[in-house]
């Protein structure tokens, strides 16, 4: 419980300290946002009434304490560009990027952990041998190459089969839920082939570590078999590691899901991101980036809790270390 | 000197008797040797472009073809090795320095900077790469340096955390406590006690870490927000091609596989040097019997 409270405390800290640093990053390092998006020839007085438009010309505090005060109450600010809205694009666009990570950490787990089990289960040493080849080799290869060969070989056009759709996403959303999901099918592949080869090592860590627990063999002295005590006593041994993974591979993961994001064309939050840093949308990237960031500030403290809830050896350990 | 020089060859040797740590020696001394072919040699100058051949296949002329604006491949390639080895080299060095630092602010018997330190790693660690690359990007443009400091940066943390329990354990251990009660200036004590403990994970972490920071630079510049355009890389062959890949198929082929190639010979090289420079792991290095 003690825990509990300082873990969320610690959270809001960092929300708080992760809006400053977005902040300060966008505003002291060297660059006048303003000059860049007038252009190269824009007249003096045109980059001063920009500077005044989006608000630069006042104190930072004051510039902080508006935005901040705007997070705040659901306020995301407006893109200097296009005049939208932040909060509704970012809401539009999550609909297509949510999905996408959901569906490859889900192929990820698919292929990454009856794969990793395998490698620890078999005795085989040829067939170990092929399952450690493919785990490296497969955590190797860049999203960018993975989805290019998966276009190569599955997409409509192009491909040697032509299944699904090559690029682009159904422009009525998920009104048609076949069709948007046939367009997420590849992308989704391309980073979940590769998360999984990652997770599988890990799982084949994890697993293989706890193989070596006593518990294990307890049990197997209790008359399981091996393959029934690896995967009852042993999996739930590696399984808080393999939830702390999980998280950290999370992370990992958003490069190869914007590059992959462009390289289909889908309309998700890292084009949008990507293309307002291009712009040097100032108030629209740092709401932007705080979001991000805060979401993924939110997902290392379900990863802390889950960790905590699926081992209790933790809690012994702490209270022997503070008492 | 002539000690460190035959443990070197030790560890060299048992490396090279396993498939893997073979594998690794052989393609990482490819790419440093092509890096540096490549300052005073490439078959086409990089800038040559022959409009007549666009898009061709392999040839003699052409051993990997040629690109879009007709420039040769294989130049294109081999420049661009130079360019990703010196941005794994540095990521590698900035996530060290970062990632002991912070290590040794963790371990340090100040009660608050421990604190902290512990609670920024925990906080930060979920912050991913292409965030920061994203943050640095606006005020700077894209560059190389972006890429370094954004991997390095991230990598730290990452390592910071993994190598906090061996050097928490280092740390307690009464030979740092003696070392420490005698005087030994604190610095020195994390240097020369704590660091060699952490080693083993330490290699294959900063291994895999110039692994990732391949990929990275790979993602990255084709976002456009990695090496500046016209600066050859791997990520920037990869992302010239990536556009006709519908017409061309061949064109994508090769940086891909390069790019894997370098990426699977660095995430062995960690667990080869590891098995190989731990006297514990290797019987070689015990008692020094099998050089004379």
């Amino acid at each position: 419980m003690r825990f509990m409270v300082r873990r969320l405390a610690l959270f809001a800290a960092a929300l708080v300290g992760l809006s400053l640093l977005v902040f300060v990053v966008l505003r002291v390092l060297p660059g006048d946002v303003a000059a860049v998006m007038a252009g190269t020839n824009a007249t003096p007085e045109r980059i001063v009434s920009l500077r005044a438009q989006m608000g630069l010309d006042r104190s930072y505090a004051a510039q902080y304490l508006d935005w901040a005060d705007g997070l705040f109450h659901g306020d995301l600010g407006t893109s200097a560009i296009g005049g939208k809205s932040v909060a509704s694009q970012v809401g539009t666009r999550a609909g297509v990027t949510f999905p996408l990570i959901v569906l490859s950490l889900l192929i990820a787990l698919a292929i990454g952990l009856p794969l990793g089990c395998a490698a620890v289960l078999t005795r085989n040493e040829r067939l170990r041998g092929v399952f450690h080849v493919v785990a490296i080799v497969g955590g190797a290869v860049p999203a960018l190459w993975s989805g290019l060969l998966l276009i190569l070989l599955f997409a409509r056009g192009v491909g040697l089969f032509g299944v699904f759709p090559s690029q682009g996403f159904p422009a009525d959303g998920w009104s048609n839920p076949g069709q948007a999901l046939m367009a997420l099918v590849l992308p989704a592949l391309a980073t979940g082939l590769t998360a999984g080869a990652g997770l599988m090592r890990y799982t084949r860590a994890a697993l293989g570590e706890a193989a070596s627990n006593s518990a294990v063999d307890m049990a197997m002295a209790c008359g399981m078999t091996r393959v029934q005590a690896l995967l009852r006593v042993g999996l739930r041994l590696a399984l808080p590691q393999l939830v702390s993974v999980f998280g950290l591979m999370f992370a990992q993961m958003i490069t190869g899901v914007m590059v992959i994001e462009s390289l289909f064309a889908l309309p998700g939050l890292g084009a949008m991101l990507v293309t307002d840093v291009g712009n040097r949308d100032l108030l629209a990237v740092q709401s932007e980036l705080f979001l991000l960031a805060a979401f993924f500030l939110l997902l290392g403290l379900l990863v802390d809790l889950a960790h905590r809830v699926l081992d209790p050896r933790f809690k012994t350990a702490r209270s022997r270390e503070v008492g | 000197m002539a000690t460190l020089r035959v443990t070197l060859r030790v560890i060299l040797r048992s490396m090279w008797r396993r498939a893997g740590g073979r594998y690794s020696l052989i393609v990482l001394g490819l790419w440093v040797l092509v890096s540096l072919v490549s300052l005073v040699w490439t078959p086409y100058s990089l800038l040559a472009t022959d409009g007549f051949h666009v898009w061709s296949k392999p040839s003699a002329a052409h051993p990997l073809g040629t690109d879009g604006v007709g420039a040769d491949v294989l130049s294109w390639l081999m420049a661009g090795s130079r360019t990703n080895l010196i941005i794994a080299a540095l990521s590698v060095i900035v996530a060290a320095a970062f990632g002991l630092l912070l290590v040794a602010a963790m371990v340090s018997r100040h009660g608050a900077l421990s604190a902290v330190s512990v609670v920024l790693v925990d906080a930060l660690i979920s912050v991913p790469t292409v965030l920061v690359a994203l943050i640095l990007c606006v005020p700077f443009g894209a560059s190389a340096a972006v890429i370094v400091a954004a991997c390095g940066f991230a990598y730290g943390l990452n390592l910071a955390r993994i190598l906090r329990p061996s050097a928490m354990l280092a740390a307690r251990s009464a030979y740092v406590q003696s070392a420490l009660h005698s005087g030994m200036p604190a610095a020195r004590v994390f240097l020369t006690h704590i660091v060699p403990n952490t080693l083993p994970v330490l290699v294959v972490q900063l291994s895999m870490s110039a692994g990732t920071s391949i990929l990275a630079e790979a993602g990255l510049t084709y976002l456009g927000i990695g090496v500046g355009a016209g600066v050859p890389s791997w990520g920037h062959s990869l992302a010239t091609s990536v556009k006709f890949v519908g017409i061309y198929p061949l064109t994508v082929l090769w940086p891909g596989l390069v790019v894997t190639a370098v990426v699977v010979a660095l995430n062995l090289l960690g667990d080869a040097l590891r098995d190989a420079a731990d006297p514990l792991a290797n019987p070689a290095l015990r008692g020094g019997q099998d050089e004379r």
